[in-house]
């Protein structure tokens, strides 16, 4: 048979496997609650960046249009625009005057780039073309381009797609009192700085497409690739090269699109990274807090219980049953436990003190009847007894051997129920066939007491009470110390009794001819101790009452 | 922004035809006697006239009392390809009033002189970048004024240093064919030679138009103009 695990393997099981499904199903909702979370968050995140980043634009243009509307006020420039078109329109330019109207527009026009620090400045003409540039990229807005601008506004902002690339323009237009002479233009180049610029205004990544194509990308090349075929109708989200993106568009003017896109799947990422450390951190937590929990659980359990079965192991190697089995006081199941193990084990004892009450009072009843049939023997198994147990005491026998001795004596003759009452009760000298079965006695006596487990104990006392010292005794000649000091003591109290008790072929004799008589044989026939023990004892046994063999024989004390 | 129409109450392609009858000729056949050139210049397009933009809107500038004047008198109507001609030197103001010249556009003779008194509450500057006379008057208070002589003929821009959107135009004349419309935009040139003739109207948005009158002995003739000359 398989034997049953620990108890503390079974709690430390147990609470594991419930920590690790708690920490599972955490686990899973996690996961599949933090994309959701994390795409919303994008999505508004996104969205808040948009408005962040239309109100900074839309203050920022509202800025730059009051400085363009400011620098466009400018005398000189103005002057000597509409001086260059009207005397050219009169009468013509004379190459001189022409250079020098144009060096002052040219030179007023860097002015103005350098103090507005726009990628490019132009000074259009009323028909729209390029008069003058300035800039950075002045050569990408060479002269008599043409520049759309926006009709009946003063100050206008709007998308330029000229062959050399697209501009963010803003521009105000140089007028008179009466009429436009032409317009001041700033144009911002729509490539990857403006898009880095963007980009770190919106905290997002920024793609610029003109005429559905990609001008600008912060982005990875295939996203924003992605996001150009998609159009203009992707919503808050879009699939691109295998991500799912928030996307937003930021400016949509003319043909040029400004979007501005953060990848969820990235930030679920980064999101679940962090979730997944926390997780593991409270996992490692609680691993350890059950552990030790399911760990003092089970001692709690166990400690007691071992407590307990250590407790009736050692009972029940000592067969000492008396002593109650001690609460533990760690839990009432315990306790109760205890307790009925108790109450179990006092029904048994008494059970037991029944059985052996039952046995005591047949065989007292057998060691009556044998006192009964003889006369002369009346009353001498129980003086043999007292005696006995004075001379043991006095030798210094333990308890529990005084108890085996008292017993023992008082059953030493119980053999003899099989003797005919011919020869118990004869009065003269016994044949030596009679002898021989008087001496099968002690072996009778002990295979009744065989009958009887308890009583194992006292069958040497019964069977040896007749062996001598010098071997010559009977049933199988022991000598000296070979004789149990029980049987040496029963052998002579028994000597001594039947010397003073009468016979009916003879009369008692006094105690002391009795004591000269064991004297005279001690060392042959008696067990010299003993027999001084007696001599010593002798003076109480007539005053001092045996009250555990008073009990033995079931009287009741005075 | 002030849209102001200057349109024809009959329409705009409706030509006003001057019903000048011309007188039976009382002059002697043989001599060819100078002849005036009478018409009238219709602005056949809408103008847009714009408020200044101001670079600076905290400060507030009284709206003008006065009607605008009329686009017509922003017209010169002169005759071309003429040779230089001794002239009378003649006196023009032009007034520096609302942050703008008034009138707007001049004709003068070569050797005349034009004033230029700040009437605004606030400093004015007059220069100018034109071949024909550069000059700069440098800023002067309300009350102060300062003149400037012309002595070549051609177009003069006139602008001021500190309103940017300020202008003028002085047109110097070395003859004494030329005219400003009045604002019913009649105008009448003095008596021209007889014969062939090409007379101009400009405008200083609308560019200028050039109409051939023959011009007969002592017989007043006509020149009508719609600006801009509607596309044929």
């Amino acid at each position: 048979m398989r034997r049953p695990p620990r108890l503390v393997a079974r709690t430390l099981a147990v609470t594991f496997v419930t920590v690790a499904i708690i920490l599972s199903v955490v686990f899973i909702v996690l996961m599949v609650d933090a994309r959701g979370r994390v795409r919303a968050s994008e999505v508004e995140q996104l969205s808040v960046a948009e408005k962040v980043f239309t109100a900074l634009e839309a203050r920022r243009q509202q800025e730059q249009l009051a400085a363009i509307a400011t620098v466009a006020e400018n005398p000189t420039l103005k002057a000597a625009l509409d001086t260059y078109f009207t005397e050219s329109s009169f009468t013509g330019l004379p190459a001189e005057q022409e250079l020098a109207l144009r060096n002052t527009v040219t030179v007023e026009a860097e002015k103005l780039a350098a103090l507005t620090g726009a990628d490019v400045l132009a000074i259009l003409d009323p028909t729209g073309r390029i008069f003058v540039s300035a800039g950075p990229l002045q050569d990408r807005w060479p002269g008599s381009e043409r520049i759309a601008i926006p009709a009946g506004l003063s100050t206008f902002q709007d998308i330029a797609v000229l062959p050399q690339g697209a501009f963010r323009i803003s521009g105000s237009v140089l007028s008179l009192v009466d009429r436009d002479i032409g317009a001041l233009v700033v144009g911002t180049s729509l490539d990857a700085n403006y898009a880095r610029e963007l980009s770190n205004l919106a905290s997002a990544d920024i793609v610029i497409t003109v005429n559905g194509a990609v001008a600008a990308s912060t982005a990875p090349d295939e996203v924003a690739a992605d996001l150009v075929s998609a159009g203009s109708d992707a919503g808050e989200t879009a699939t691109l090269s295998g991500e799912e993106y928030a996307v937003r568009t930021l400016v949509r003017s003319g043909p040029a699109r400004i979007y501005t896109l953060a990848s969820i799947d990235a930030a679920a990422r980064t999101a679940t990274r962090d979730a997944l450390t926390a997780l593991a951190t409270v996992a490692f937590g609680a691993f350890v807090l059950a552990g030790l929990g399911s760990l003092w659980l089970a001692q709690t359990l166990t400690d007691p219980i071992d407590r307990l079965s250590g407790e009736i192991a050692m009972m029940t190697a000592s067969r000492d049953l008396r002593r109650p089995l001690p609460l533990t006081g760690t839990s009432r199941e315990l306790d109760s436990l205890a307790e009925a193990f108790n109450d179990l084990v006092q029904g048994l004892t008494a059970a037991e003190a029944d059985t052996r009450a039952a046995y005591l009072g047949a065989i007292r009843a057998l060691a009556a009847t044998l006192d009964a049939r003889d006369p002369y023997t009346a009353g001498h198994s129980e003086r043999v007894s007292a005696m006995s147990v004075l001379i043991g005491r006095h030798m210094q026998l333990g308890d529990a051997e005084l108890d085996v001795l008292r017993l023992g004596a008082l059953l030493h003759d119980i053999g003899k129920i099989g003797l005919s009452d011919e020869i118990l009760r004869k009065p003269g000298p016994l044949t030596p066939e009679e002898y021989e079965q008087l001496k099968r006695h002690p072996g009778q006596g002990a295979r009744i007491l065989r009958q009887v487990p308890f009583l194992a104990p006292h069958i040497p006392i019964v069977e040896l009470h007749h062996e001598r010292p010098d071997g010559r005794g009977y049933p199988f000649g022991l000598r000296g110390d070979e004789i149990p000091v029980a049987a040496r003591i029963v052998h002579v109290a028994d000597a001594f009794d039947a010397i003073t008790s009468a016979r009916a072929y003879r009369p008692a004799r006094g105690t002391a001819e009795a004591i000269a008589e064991l004297q005279r044989f001690a060392g042959t026939e008696f067990d010299p101790a003993s027999v001084e023990a007696l001599e010593t004892v002798l003076p109480l046994s007539t005053t001092t009452p045996e009250p555990a063999l008073q009990e033995l024989l079931g009287r009741q004390l005075a | 922004m002030q849209r102001v129409l200057f349109r024809d109450p009959r329409g705009p392609l409706t030509l006003v035809l001057a019903a000048l009858v011309v007188a039976p000729g009382v002059y002697p056949a043989a001599q060819q006697l100078p002849a005036i050139v009478r018409g009238r210049v219709e602005i056949g397009i809408p103008i847009t006239a714009r408020r200044p933009t101001s670079a600076y809107p905290a400060r507030t500038i009284t709206t003008p009392k006065r009607a605008p004047e009329s686009e017509r008198r922003h017209v010169v109507v002169y005759l071309r390809d003429t040779r230089p001609q001794d002239v009378m030197p003649m006196r023009v103001a032009i007034h520096q009033v609302n942050e703008s010249f008034t009138p707007r556009v001049v004709a003068v003779t070569v050797g005349s002189e034009v004033e230029f008194p700040n009437d605004d509450p606030i400093y004015h500057n007059v220069f100018s970048l034109s071949r024909a006379k550069n000059f700069n008057l440098g800023r002067y208070p309300r009350g102060d004024t300062r003149r400037v002589r012309f002595d070549r003929p051609g177009v003069v821009k006139v602008f001021c240093e500190i309103h940017s959107h300020m202008s003028a135009t002085v047109m110097v004349f070395d003859h004494p064919w030329f005219a400003v419309p009045g604002e019913d935009g009649r105008f009448e040139l003095p008596p021209i030679p007889a014969g062939d003739r090409q007379i101009t109207a400009w405008h200083e948005r609308l560019g200028d138009t050039t109409q051939r009158v023959r011009v007969e002995s002592g017989r007043p003739a006509t020149a009508d103009f719609v600006l801009p000359v509607p596309e044929p």
